[in-house]
């Protein structure tokens, strides 16, 4: 029996500089009208945002902890840095190569995943895990860092969706270990929109439309394929972009909208694909990840994917 | 407030978000077929009116078919009002 990929440890970290989305508005171009609809319909209020946080102090916070949960005698094989926009450094600078010397993990091989946008975090779960059991020796791990400082007006704006902020967060994995047990992943690409930002008006109508109803399938496909019910799902662990799509996705879903856990929506905002894993660090510490239960984490990124992980949480 | 004030402040909230003045308006003026406005627009001109009037709008319960004319507009904004605490 092939042996199933399992998160050993989640940490996230949050820059403690919190603003009003009114603080980022005229730098972002954002008319008073427009900041209302960002509060009140989209319902966002603060987030993190710190300027002199530069990328290296933000993920490898996260990225130290979630190491200390590595085993005495044990090794890590893989990193991976995923991340939403495809340029985080200057060119001279491989962010993934700095990561791995950093946490000096120099034997392992490191690279960056990036096209998947905000789900390239948890498709690099999924493919660290292929690669675990594909060719690295037994009871190797690898390690997941995800993060991106909003660090310029034209990547922290999405126009009529979402305000991006700071954060970062990273998880060590390995094969048929103790931690949560990944149970199934489903990705859904719709290339028709793989502008991303650069979507024209009717472009951006078009992926609107198709939105709750796409996710809401993904959500369906990836509980079906870990033989599951939406019925056994505790909670869904989602991404921030905003309160007025998840409404449209739990309406199209005909859920019951306390099992989507948005709480860190007015706090947070969206944090590109860090999302998920700094949710899922909120609950854990609230007690609220039950041993034996089953979660999906979901996100969504520009130029589009759509990806929805299954794990069954285990006593940490 | 009485329809015709309401009719004003929609002429008001408009011309903040077109960013042009906007003047003469009647009931019967289409949001969308004339105004050209879209989903997102209608929003912002929501924000604007309640800043410019005592209404407050339910993220949870918008339905576009109150915004398919200034008329309908006027019949949602006056459902909308604050109650006045007599």
């Amino acid at each position: 029996m092939t042996a199933t990929t399992t998160l050993e440890r989640i940490e996230s970290f949050l820059p403690e500089r919190s603003v009003r989305i009114d603080d980022v508005a005229d730098s972002l171009g954002l008319r008073r009208a427009e900041v209302g609809v960002f509060r009140k319909i989209y319902g966002l209020d603060r987030l993190r945002f710190d300027p002199d946080t530069g990328l290296f102090d933000l993920v490898l916070h996260s990225a130290r902890r979630a190491l200390k949960a590595l085993p005495e005698g044990r090794h890590v094989r893989y990193v991976v840095y995923a991340h939403t926009m495809q340029a985080v450094t200057p060119p001279h600078i491989d962010a993934a190569q700095v990561i791995r010397e950093e946490l000096g993990l120099h034997d392992a091989e490191a690279f960056a995943l990036t096209h998947q946008a905000c789900v390239s975090s948890l498709g690099a779960v999924d493919l660290t895990g292929e690669l675990l059991r594909a060719e690295a020796p037994e009871g190797a791990y690898a390690l997941m860092v995800t993060g991106e400082r909003a660090y310029s007006p034209k990547v922290q704006l999405i126009p009529h969706s979402a305000i991006m902020a700071d954060a970062a967060a990273a998880c060590l994995v390995t094969v048929g270990g103790p931690g949560d047990e990944v149970r199934s992943f489903t990705t859904r690409t719709l290339g028709e929109f793989a502008a991303g930002l650069d979507m024209t008006k009717e472009q951006t109508q078009g992926f609107g439309q198709v939105y709750g109803t796409v996710l809401g399938e993904v959500i369906h496909e990836a509980v079906a394929r870990a033989e599951l019910s939406f019925d056994d799902i505790d909670l869904v662990i989602p991404h921030n972009v905003n309160l007025v799509s998840w409404r449209q996705t739990i309406k199209e879903m005909g859920a019951d909208p306390g099992r989507f856990f948005l709480d860190n929506v007015p706090l947070y905002s969206h944090t590109y694909a860090a999302d998920v894993f700094v949710n899922y660090t909120t609950l854990r510490d609230r007690g609220r990840l039950v041993p034996g239960r089953h979660y999906v984490l979901v996100s969504v990124g520009l130029g589009a994917t759509f990806g929805a992980m299954v794990i069954t949480h285990r006593e940490g | 407030m009485d329809r015709h004030h309401v009719v004003a402040a929609v002429e008001a909230a408009l011309g903040e978000v077109l960013e042009r003045p906007v003047t003469g308006l009647t009931e019967d003026v289409r949001l969308f077929e004339d105004l050209h406005l879209d989903s997102t627009s209608v929003l912002e001109m929501l924000m604007a009116l309640e800043d410019a009037i005592d209404i407050s709008v339910d993220p949870e319960s918008l339905d576009m078919d109150d915004f398919k004319s200034v008329g309908t507009l006027t019949d949602y904004v006056l459902t909308q009002q604050a109650p006045s605490g007599v």
